[in-house]
Formats: C-alpha cells, structure tokens, sequence
C-alpha cells in the first residue's frame, strides 16, 4: 500500500513537470521592457515619456499601467456649513492610494468591455477603502480622490496610445509612450501590460521601474532630512545674505 | 542645444519653471516693498497653483520673505524709516501672541469647526480693515484737495482713546515715529496681531500695518520700514522651525523667490517713496479688500474638487 502511495506520488510529480511549461506558455509569449529602465531625478528632471515596449500573444489588444505603491493619505473633506459657506468640514483618511496612476490602451476601453474594467481609474475605488473623520458629509470621497490626482496629473486614464504591431507567429509587438508627471516622488513604480484577447485576458507582464533623486537634488534632500537643523540655518543664513547684497548693489547704484 | 529654464525642486517634489517663480517673487516683492506686508497671503496660493504641496508653499514662502524683508529693511533703514525700538516691542508681543494663538487654534480644533472660525475671521478682518483704510484714506484725499475748507475747520477735541493712550502708565518717546506713548500698547498691540495671525495662519502684516498707523498712530513710511523689520524676525523664527519639524522648507524655491522679491522689493521702496501716505494706504486697502473678495466669492462658489490636501493657509 505504501508502496503504491509513494509511485502514485512520483507519477504526481513526472505530469507535473511534463505540464508545467505547457501552462507558463501563454505568458511566455510575451515580454516587457521600458527605456530608460530607472527614472533618474536630476536638478533638471521635468517628468519625462516613458518607452514601453514588448510582445503580447498574437491578435491581442493591450492596456499599459504606470502605478506607484499604495499608500495612506490624509485629506480634508469640503462640505457647505449653515447652507451657505463652502469650507472644510472634516477630515478622510484613505488607504492603499497609489501615488500614481497612469493608464493607456490601444483601444477605447468601451471596445475593449468589461475584462478592461479592473484596469481602469474607476477600478481603483475597489481598492481604496475610505475612512470618514467627524463632520465628513455625504460625497463620494473616491470620485473626488480621482478629480484631485487627475487635477495633478498624477491619474490619467487614455485610449489608443497604445500601437501594436502586426501579428508575427504567435506574437505581435506593442509600443506606448507614458508621460510620467515630474511630481511623481522617488521609489518603486511598476510597469504592467496586460493583453487581451476575446474578451479574456491571456496574458500579464510587469517590470520595475525605479524612480531616485540624483546629482543636486539628492544632496538637498539628505540635507534637508538628515540634518534638518543645518538645513533650517543654511536657508535662513542665505536668505539674510542675498536680501543683504541686494540691498547694498542697490544702495552702491544710488550712490552714484 | 535646449536651454530649459525647469529645476526640479527635491523638498517640493515637483518641477517649476525658474522665469515664473522669479516673476512671481518679483511681483509679490514689489508689494511688500510698497506696503510693508510679507505678501505671504499672496504668494502662497500662488505658489500651490503652480504645483507646490501647501505645507511647502508655505514655509518655503516665510524662508524667502526672511531675504526680501532683509532687504526692504536695509532700503527702508536707509530712507530713515525704521523705528528699532517700536519694532522689538511688537515682536515681543507678537511673539507671545502667536504662542497663545497656536494653543487657541488647538482647544478650537478638540471643539470643531475650527476650519469655519478661521475663515470667518480672515474675511471679516480683511473687510473691516480694508474697508476702513479705504474709506479714511479716500477722505483724507478729497480734504487735501480741499485746503480751504481743512483750514476754516475748528480744531478737533482730543478723541476717548488720544485720552486714554496718553494717560497709561510707562509713557515712552518713540523719536522715529515722532510719537509718545505707554510701551504697554506695542506689547499689547503686538499680542492681539500674534493672536490673530496665528489663528489665521500668516505673518499678520496686513493686519499689523493698520495697527501702527491707525492705533500708534505711526506715519506711514516709518510703519512700512517697521512692519519688514518686525516680519524678518517672524520669518527666520518659522524657517527654522518648520525645516527642523515638518521638512518643508524648499530652499531653492525660496532662493528663486527671494531673488525675485529682493529686486521687487527694492522697486517697491522707489516706487513707495514716490507716492503719498495716503495714496499708500488706498492702494493696501484695495489689495486687501481684493483678497477679501476672493475668500468671500471662494467660500461661497461650490469648489470644482471636494477633497484639498492639509497645510497652506
């Protein structure tokens, strides 16, 4: 008996690895890569276009996602007080808020139906989970998030940005162009393309991208948060000196 | 080769283009140089619709006005228009001030609706001073334009508060402002500005500037010179602070706009120089009385966006 268990076992484990490349094979067709591969935040850095490239399953339609982690977010909520006066009147909390959201296709979403739905901005109100302060009214707090990063273009969500190549065998190509915003902050972002096909999607490929501060604004930064003290008298030091010099290129040019 | 004129700001997490803060320096110095105000009521609006998160619009506006009031100081010293003495007074009040200010603010936000008492008290503030500058200054010019009849008046009897003022205790000359009075109504004065300005979030010239002139009853000039002396101190006490606390103090975005409001201030001082105290004195009103409005028509207009981000004032 034990015997027959342990072959049984085994004959588990032969399939298994007779199988296993069969089932990664959709997801072997396919393949993604961005240029640059790390966003470097120099002194000049002003957002940049993102290249996305690759190869999804032939006679597939693609949706490109730029995301950043989720985070919490604290903000203030307006509501009307007495009928009258627009003000804040309480606060919202909001968890698992990308700091980013950027979405393209390359088709128009209604086309695409409803397997592209998750992939959407309103996909995002799932996620978000709300948490209303005292005196938050009655708003749909996630429709308003979207209003406020779409208004910082930090959220985008457009159509057929996307081009794809001709079919190729069993792959096509695809490229899009992702205009990252400069306001984005250092850290992780992921690059996700997502392939669909009648209706079902038949593949997903992600890759990292890395966002760093660099040059000049690294050694602001590290001074600003590591030795805060110095930063505070430095800016206050130079403020006084260059207010002081102007001052007195001034008063030398009325003097003559 | 592109010459771009963007810098990334690493503290303000954002990309500005440098020939727009340093116009908007220039313009915001300007005013400060004309009227004596840090101009933080404008600039920091500014600033945040240019991309600027409010905390750092902010505090990197106090770092810059530390430089434009620097230098609008030295201009105004220059002209003779500091008055050194009334101006550590005031501070000293306003320091004391706006440390009861910030534990007010505090017991207000434990009751709630503290958000509507600030509003309220920006907009009837900026009102009522606005609309009584305008009004006393718009009198006084028509009376010039009229010496005769300002001649054939009888002499007016000393006013309640003249009686009140002269007979307080600790009595001072104030040679620079040409006036005598108790060193009790600086302090006090000062206080109620720290109050007020610390409940409302800003530097308090625009509330101080009417103080001097109309309660210390200072000449115009002597009060503009004044108010930047008294704000630079404000100023460098919140850099410093918000640097070592929040992290929100852009340096190079203030040194952009410090830049700007620097020249702009010395423009301003020329220009000042030029116009009359009452004319003056119509203008700053006009400036609070436009500011006033907008609070009032923001208060009152749905906002597009029904979430904002904490912080700004």
């Amino acid at each position: 008996m034990r015997k027959i268990h342990h072959y049984l076992i085994r004959l588990a484990l032969f399939l298994g690895i007779l199988v296993l490349p069969c089932l990664s094979l959709a997801d072997t067709i396919g393949s993604l890569s961005t240029t640059p591969e790390h966003i470097l935040m120099g002194a000049q850095y002003d957002g940049l276009s993102l290249k996305v490239n690759g190869t999804v399953p032939a006679g597939s339609d693609v949706i490109v996602l730029f995301t950043g982690a989720g985070s919490e977010l604290h903000l203030r909520e307006k509501g009307k007080v007495f009928g009258l006066l627009w003000m804040n009147v309480g606060k919202v909390t909001l968890k698992n808020v990308p700091k980013v959201c950027l979405v393209d296709s390359s088709r128009s979403f209604e086309e695409l139906g409803k397997v592209a739905d998750p992939y959407r901005l309103n996909g995002l109100r799932d996620a978000i989970e709300v948490e209303k302060g005292s005196g938050s009214g009655n708003i749909d707090i996630a429709r308003e998030l979207l209003l406020l990063k779409k208004d910082e273009r930090l959220y985008s969500e457009t159509a057929k940005g996307v081009i794809l190549g001709a079919d190729e065998g069993a792959s096509r190509t695809f490229a899009a162009n992702m205009p990252i915003p400069s306001a984005i902050a250092p850290g992780e972002y992921q690059v996700e393309a997502v392939a669909i096909k009648d209706g079902a999607v038949v593949g997903r490929y992600v890759t990292a991208v890395k966002a760093e501060l660099t040059g000049f604004p690294l050694w602001l930064s590290k001074l600003a948060y590591e030795k805060s003290m110095l930063y505070g008298v430095l800016a206050t030091v130079i403020a006084l000196v260059s207010g002081l010099a102007i001052g007195l290129v001034f008063q030398s040019k009325g003097a003559h | 080769m592109s010459l771009t004129m963007n810098l990334y700001l690493p503290i303000a997490g954002n990309s500005v283009n440098c020939v727009a803060i340093f116009g908007l320096g220039g313009a915001v110095g300007l005013l400060s140089g004309i009227f004596g105000v840090g101009g933080g009521f404008l600039m920091t609006p500014l600033l945040m619709m240019m991309g600027i998160p409010p905390t750092v619009a902010a505090s990197s506006d106090s770092n810059q006005i530390v430089g434009a009031s620097t230098s609008g100081t030295l201009a105004h010293f220059r002209h003779g228009n500091v008055d050194f003495k009334m101006g550590f007074l005031l501070l000293l009040g306003g320091i004391a001030g706006g440390s009861i200010g910030v534990q007010i603010i505090k017991i207000l936000r434990q009751l709630g609706n503290a958000d509507f008492l600030i509003s309220i008290t920006y907009v009837l503030m900026l009102g009522f001073v606005g609309g009584y500058m305008f009004l006393e200054s718009l009198q006084a010019m028509r009376k010039a334009k009229a010496p005769d009849k300002a001649q054939a008046a009888p002499p007016r009897r000393e006013s309640i508060y003249a009686k009140m003022i002269r007979s307080m205790p600790f009595q001072m000359d104030f040679q620079r402002s040409g006036i005598r009075l108790s060193l009790l109504m600086p302090l006090a004065l000062g206080v109620l500005v720290g109050i007020l300005a610390a409940i409302m979030g800003v530097g308090g010239g625009f509330i101080m500037v009417p103080v001097m002139v109309y309660l210390l009853r200072m000449p115009m000039h002597v009060v503009v010179g004044t108010s930047l002396f008294q704000i630079l101190f404000t100023c460098i006490n919140v850099t410093i602070m918000q640097a070592t606390q929040n992290h929100t103090v852009d340096f190079v975005l203030a040194l952009l706009l410090l830049i700007g409001s620097s020249l702009g201030a010395q423009v301003g001082v020329k220009v000042g120089k030029k116009l009359g105290g009452e004319q003056l004195k119509i203008l700053l009103a006009s400036l609070v009385l436009i500011v006033m409005f907008k609070m009032l028509y923001d208060l009152l207009v749905r906002p597009d966006i029904l979430l904002a981000y904490m912080g700004g004032h």
